[in-house]
């Protein structure tokens, strides 16, 4: 066997400056810590799949990139969480402003109890978009795959459309406020094995001008779909039970799934716990 | 977790052991074969390839299906993709020994000659075969730190396939030759038996470290 030259062992990410940067971030329900001294970088355009056991605080960390876990009461965070340089937990930082910029869809579909038209059109509204709404509109959901589907039937009930439907158009939602980031809680834990590849499809095309994070379950999703992958691990303090979540590993997803540094991630990613 | 996909993976692994285990035997039997010129023993080995083919399909069925059904992942990856490696490299090493076997079982096969060339052929086939034991060793115990003695090992064999050249190079005797060029396959055949083991010790390398440098 001829011995090739070793390449470098890991793929260059991209050289842009991270859309985030996240610096000894720890999160505590009241007294209760739930995720502790998370540092990494999010890069731009790519997905970045945030992997783990149940309750090691996936949802936990992505709800932190917009500000969603301030919606708890009694939740709390150190550390910082740098957008573009800025710390969105800084003094005079309007957490509806970060979430204008940090779009997000989550586990279930939530459409209002609106038309599809309506739904697309309502965030933009608020917003105070002053183009051409019809044409914004149509824009969001042929971006978001789902046009040709509804363009004959804007005016029904987005509840009537089908569960996969109704993730598409949560994301047609997320984008018509021009956001630069788009946060996916398990979207498409709740739809059917067809469905889910139509929502991994569109990831692809939307990475092209958003950056994604994703939580999921499914780590053969996470696998298939992600330019990078974090591997998050629950710590337990022996003497009082309590429980955290860590990050153990953070890389390029086919490391992570081909060569893992860490025991743990390895045990984890070949289905040896969790 | 997945305990019934990690036995299979497991299962397989220890096939690839019994494999090398035939590969083993047929090298030596095949060595012995050619310089007692023992055509009934030739026989056996041609025959014991059946076998070993079969194996081959079993493991090669089997690991794909693991591929397909369970999609692994990270060291259980790099696990099957060393199986389906090694499973080729044993085979292709079978087939070796069945190709000597066919030669010594030729009608007009004699055995080697002068004593020189005799005592090459033996070395070589022996340490061949020793050369394929050792790293079916290392697969079993899956260390790379045994892999790396497996090249020098090799390195051995080399010399003595250039030695054994050499050595047929040097008959003058015209009626010598048809005899001299079989053997000077048989040479290669064994060098060639002894570089798929060393690229059994290079995929526990890889199995182990995730080095695709040893993917060469």
């Amino acid at each position: 066997m001829n011995t090739v030259e070793a390449r470098p062992a890991e793929v260059t990410p991209a050289t842009e400056p991270p859309v985030f940067t996240v610096r000894d971030l720890s999160m505590r329900y009241g007294n209760s810590l739930a995720l502790k001294d998370v540092n990494m970088d999010i890069s731009p355009r790519r997905i970045t799949a945030i992997i783990g056991p149940s309750g090691c605080g996936k949802s936990t960390l992505i709800r932190c990139f917009n500000r969603m876990n301030e919606l708890i009461p009694g939740a709390r965070v150190s550390g910082e969480i740098l957008y573009h340089g800025q710390d969105i937990y800084g003094p005079g930082v309007d957490p509806v402003v970060v979430r204008r910029h940090i779009g997000m869809v989550f586990q279930r579909p939530n459409p209002f109890p609106k038309s599809i038209y309506d739904n697309v059109a309502f965030g933009a509204k608020i917003n105070g978009y002053r183009g051409d709404m019809d044409e914004l509109v149509e824009r969001c959901l042929r971006r978001a795959a789902l046009w040709d589907e509804v363009k004959s039937q804007l005016k029904k009930s987005a509840l009537d459309l089908s569960g996969g439907q109704q993730q598409r158009l949560c994301i047609a939602r997320a984008i018509a406020v021009e956001p630069d980031v788009i946060l996916m809680d398990e979207p498409a834990s709740a739809l059917d094995p067809i469905a889910t590849v139509r929502i991994e499809d569109l990831m692809q095309e939307l990475k092209k001008d958003y950056s994604i994070i994703i939580v999921t379950h499914n780590m053969q999703q996470a696998a298939r779909v992600s330019d990078e992958t974090a591997f998050l691990y629950t710590e337990v303090d022996e003497a009082t039970s309590h429980r955290w979540g860590i990050l153990v590993e953070f890389g390029e997803t086919s490391q992570i799934f081909t060569r893992p540094k860490d025991k743990r991630t390895e045990d984890y990613v070949s289905g040896r716990f969790g | 977790m997945r305990d019934a996909f990690h036995k299979e993976l497991e299962a397989i692994d220890q096939e690839i052991v019994r494999m090398g285990a035939l590969i083993e035997k047929s090298t030596e039997e095949t060595t012995t074969a050619l310089v007692e010129c023992n055509k009934a023993l030739a026989q056996r080995v041609m025959d014991g390839d059946e076998a070993i083919d079969e194996m081959f399909l079993d493991i090669e069925k089997r690991s794909l299906t693991l591929m397909a059904q369970q999609a692994p992942v990270a060291g259980d990856l790099r696990l099957i993709v060393a199986i389906l490696r090694v499973n080729n490299d044993l085979e292709r090493a079978g087939d070796l020994a069945y190709n000597i076997a066919k030669l010594v079982h030729l009608e007009d096969f004699r055995e080697p000659s002068p004593k020189a060339v005799k005592s090459l052929v033996s070395e070589l086939g022996l340490a061949a075969g020793r050369l394929m034991s050792n790293a079916i060793d290392v697969w079993a115990s899956k260390d790379e730190a045994y892999a790396a003695g497996l090249q020098q090992q090799d390195d051995a064999v080399d010399d003595l396939h250039a030695r054994l050249i050499n050595e047929l190079l040097q008959l003058k005797d015209e009626a010598a030759i048809p005899s001299a060029i079989r053997l000077a396959m048989v040479g290669r055949y064994f060098e060639r038996i002894a570089d798929h083991a060393v690229n059994v010790g290079e995929l526990v390398c890889y199995y182990v470290t995730g080095d695709e440098a040893h993917l060469g």
